[in-house]
């Protein structure tokens, strides 16, 4: 039983490594990940994300995905190929905000794709100065 | 006691639980120098393992590693690695991973998680003197959680290796950070002192198991569990007084209130109070005769009423206590017969498929939900759902056992990789129509880029670009103010060159002269304007060749991408359908020998069920024995009564079962 769960396991990180090579390919691939520190003041719903005025990925949140972000996950929101050259990203995240009202923001990077892998990091943090939270955009080189 | 698996997977959860956030947001003496996600892939991974998704987990861990995309969480990655493949019950892969860790440029902490790690997979396999020499590597102390935990779990091999005295030692100082594991070491612990005869030891501590404030189900049960032992265990020394002080606390409804009302029962009947026994036997009877307790009840009762020389009532209730057994017996018969008929498991999969909330795998990277989960999957998934019909809920009991359990989280691990790999198959076959798309494109394609690449246009444009830049920089040196004249100003001064030339050939008179004079004015001011203007000129123009250069740089850049594409993308493309072919191979391979583990497996699983169910036929054979003798015995008294003739022997005390409470 173990030897076959061990191939399966192998077979399947094959199969994702040819599909990520397949369809996302190094120098093309754009990734966006989703990340939450703490999340006092903002209960995540949904996610719209928009590169260069195009949807790519409305993503509603299951109150599983929302406890694994909380707790220090990054969720791979999006993953898909951009020509080299200047574009923009723009996010949407809806939830609950303080005080359990309906809470809608968003956030835009404009950022350079060359050629390699470009990450780019939504994050969802709590101000506790403000008393509120605050979602960026952040550009891994 | 709870099964060592069990009392793993807790702990493992546990302690990665406390682990990899820990890793990521606050820090903690057991976890890597990093505080922060450094390598986002490494949070996606934990994205999955926070959701139970463990094989998900796994799988983007190792296609990670294979893509070096972890390089600051390596230490880290191996740690959760070898969490993962433990949860998946793959042992022999866990203890690889861990090993990795055992070396010391790995940080004390990190190493010594890995060594309780190893241990916690040695105890569940039950190799408890493995067990017992990883824990003891373990150097230095942990944080108060894992050094709990580590403790707890030592104690446990202690306990399996019959060192009792060790494990009460290390017990009796033993502090847990959480009432859970308070509570269920000193369970351990009582019982621990119970088997070694120590029970003026055990009473104290299972006294205050079962006397702590709890709310939760599975505190409660606890203190049932630790009342029941200690009550069982004054029963067994002859103390009845003292074990229905005990008996008496433990709760009328739930997992330990038949063995209690037993032996409750029994705790009055040892001081020949037969009356008061009855009150908790007779409770039992009206509950559901699966229960080896209620069983066993329909000997005891009638067995009191012979005591308090009621014959009569006794030879009734044996009576019934026949019916009851001859009902289960035809009970069993039918849930062995359809275990054997080979549809139960399919039965209780597609059961529990329809059921609220069932998780449908699958390998849907779009679909999170889809996929297998630890609560599902692998080593953390409990039968929830049984058909509803009496044969079922016999085989209920039958499917809580830990072997069965064990076999069908087996079983249903081998369905949902097969469901996995059937999808990867429909995947393989839309990769290969991707692959023949992009061969067809290069195709039509082709002649146009060779084209573009024979033209030499870039060699071209590169030449042009350098001569413009001899011409600027020789414009530079000689400061020619004409060539970087505007339009209007070329022609202008073309105009006073054409003038000057003719003006040469005219004779030497003063109108002429005065014309001359206007053409030098002309001339002067027109050289002085494209004068005073020439740096700036000369700027902006070196300017545009910069631009020029960043152009051409890009265009550079595309030609050499279009060069190696034209020769990569064969290969690529080839080397794509290539592997495409060769994991199509191995899902095929994969596939077979899921089929033939899955049919192994279904077999082994109904053997275990039949197993099971005949023993507990047997068992009721030997209650149906008990029975008709006890029975025979009062008609043969009643008979021997009527007729004047001496009376036999009183009918025998029924016999606890093998199964009966032990403390």
């Amino acid at each position: 039983m173990q030897s076959l769960k061990s191939d399966v396991l192998d077979l399947n990180r094959d199969l994702f490594v040819l599909e990520q090579e397949l369809l996302y390919p190094a120098n093309t691939q754009v990734a966006v990940f989703v990340s939450m520190d703490a999340g006092t003041f903002f209960s995540l719903d949904t996610v719209q994300l928009k590169i260069d005025g195009k949807e790519v990925a409305n993503y509603l949140y299951t109150p599983r995905e929302v406890h694994a972000l909380v707790q220090g996950g990054v969720q791979r929101l999006y993953v898909g190929n951009l020509k080299v050259g200047k574009h923009e990203l723009v996010a949407f995240f809806t939830g609950k905000g303080p005080h359990d009202r309906d809470y809608t923001r968003g956030a835009s990077l404009e950022f350079r794709k060359d050629i390699g892998a470009k990450y780019l990091e939504l994050t969802i943090t709590d101000d506790q100065g403000k008393l509120q939270p605050q979602f960026r955009i952040k550009n891994w080189e | 006691m709870a099964r060592p698996a069990c009392l793993c997977v807790l702990a493992v959860l546990a302690l990665l639980a406390a682990a990899a956030p820990a890793a990521a947001r606050l820090h903690d003496p057991e976890a890597l120098p990093e505080v922060r996600i450094q390598d986002l892939p490494y949070g996606d991974v934990l994205f999955y393992y926070y959701q139970g998704k463990d094989f998900e987990a796994a799988t983007r861990l190792l296609a990670y590693q294979h893509w070096s995309s972890l390089p600051h969480h390596e230490s880290d990655a191996h740690l959760l690695l070898g969490g993962l493949y433990l949860s998946l019950g793959m042992y022999d892969r866990a203890d690889q991973a861990f090993e990795q860790l055992l070396t010391s440029d790995v940080p004390t902490g990190v190493r010594n998680r890995a060594w309780l790690f190893l241990g916690q997979a040695l105890y569940a396999r039950g190799q408890y003197a493995e067990a017992e020499r990883d824990l003891i590597r373990i150097s230095g102390r942990m944080s108060p959680d894992l050094e709990s935990q580590k403790e707890l779990l030592l104690a446990n091999v202690w306990m399996r290796e019959g060192k009792f005295d060790r494990a009460a030692q290390l017990l009796s100082s033993w502090r847990g950070t959480q009432q859970g594991w308070t509570a269920y070491a000193r369970l351990n612990l009582g019982i621990a002192l119970v088997r070694q005869g120590r029970l003026a030891e055990a009473a104290p501590v299972l006294t205050s198991v079962g006397t702590m404030y709890a709310l939760a189900p599975e505190m409660l049960a606890i203190k049932d569990r630790a009342n029941l032992a200690l009550g069982v265990a004054y029963l067994q020394a002859r103390q009845s007084a003292q074990a229905r002080v005990a008996l008496d606390r433990v709760r009328l409804e739930g997992p330990f209130s038949g063995d209690a009302l037993l032996a409750a029962g029994w705790a009055q009947a040892a001081d020949g109070n037969y009356r008061a026994a009855l009150t908790p036997w007779l409770a039992l009877h009206g509950r559901s005769p699966l229960d080896r307790s209620v069983q066993e009840a329909y000997l005891t009762v009638p067995y009191a009423f012979v005591e308090l020389k009621a014959p009569g009532q006794a030879a009734q209730y044996y009576r019934t206590a026949l019916r009851s057994y001859d009902e289960e017996s035809a009970r069993i018969d039918g849930a062995i017969a359809r275990v054997r008929s080979g549809g139960l498991l399919t039965q209780l999969l597609t059961h529990e498929a329809d059921s609220p909330g069932a998780v449908i795998a699958g390998n849907d990277p779009m679909n999170d939900d889809a996929l297998p989960d630890r609560l599902s999957y692998g080593w953390f998934w409990q039968l929830g759902n049984v058909p509803d019909d009496p044969e079922s809920h016999y085989l209920y009991a039958v499917f809580a056992g830990p072997d069965f359990q064990e076999g069908l989280r087996n079983y249903r691990d081998l369905k949902l990789m097969e469901r996995m790999l059937r999808q990867w198959s429909i995947s393989m076959d839309a990769f290969q129509e991707m692959i023949a798309a992009r061969h067809r494109a290069y195709a039509e394609r082709l002649p146009n880029v060779d084209a573009m690449l024979a033209s030499g246009r870039l060699a071209g444009l590169k030449q042009r670009r350098a001569a413009l830049a001899d011409r600027l920089a020789q414009v530079g040196r000689t400061r020619d103010v004409t060539a970087l004249a505007t339009p209007q100003e070329r022609a202008q001064w073309a105009r006073v060159l054409r003038v000057q030339t003719r003006l040469a050939h005219d004779p030497d008179t003063p109108s002429y002269a005065a014309l001359r004079e206007r053409l030098r004015v002309v001339r002067g001011v027109l050289l002085y304007r494209m004068d005073r203007e020439f740096a700036a000129r000369l700027w902006h123009e070196r300017r545009e060749l910069r631009t020029i250069d960043l152009a051409l740089g890009r265009a550079r850049e595309r030609w050499t991408g279009l060069e190696s594409g034209r020769q990569a993308l064969p290969t690529e493309t080839g080397n794509f359908a290539g592997r495409v072919g060769a994991l199509q191979q191995r899902i095929g391979v994969l596939q077979a020998r899921l089929a033939v583990a899955e049919a192994a497996q279904s077999r082994s699983l109904a053997d275990l069920a039949v197993h099971d169910l005949e023993q507990r036929k047997k068992r009721l054979q030997g209650y149906r024995v008990q029975a008709q003798f006890a029975l025979a015995t009062i008609y043969d008294q009643a008979a021997r009564a009527g007729g004047g003739g001496k009376p036999s022997r009183a009918p025998a005390r029924p016999i606890p079962a093998p199964g009966a409470p032990q403390p």
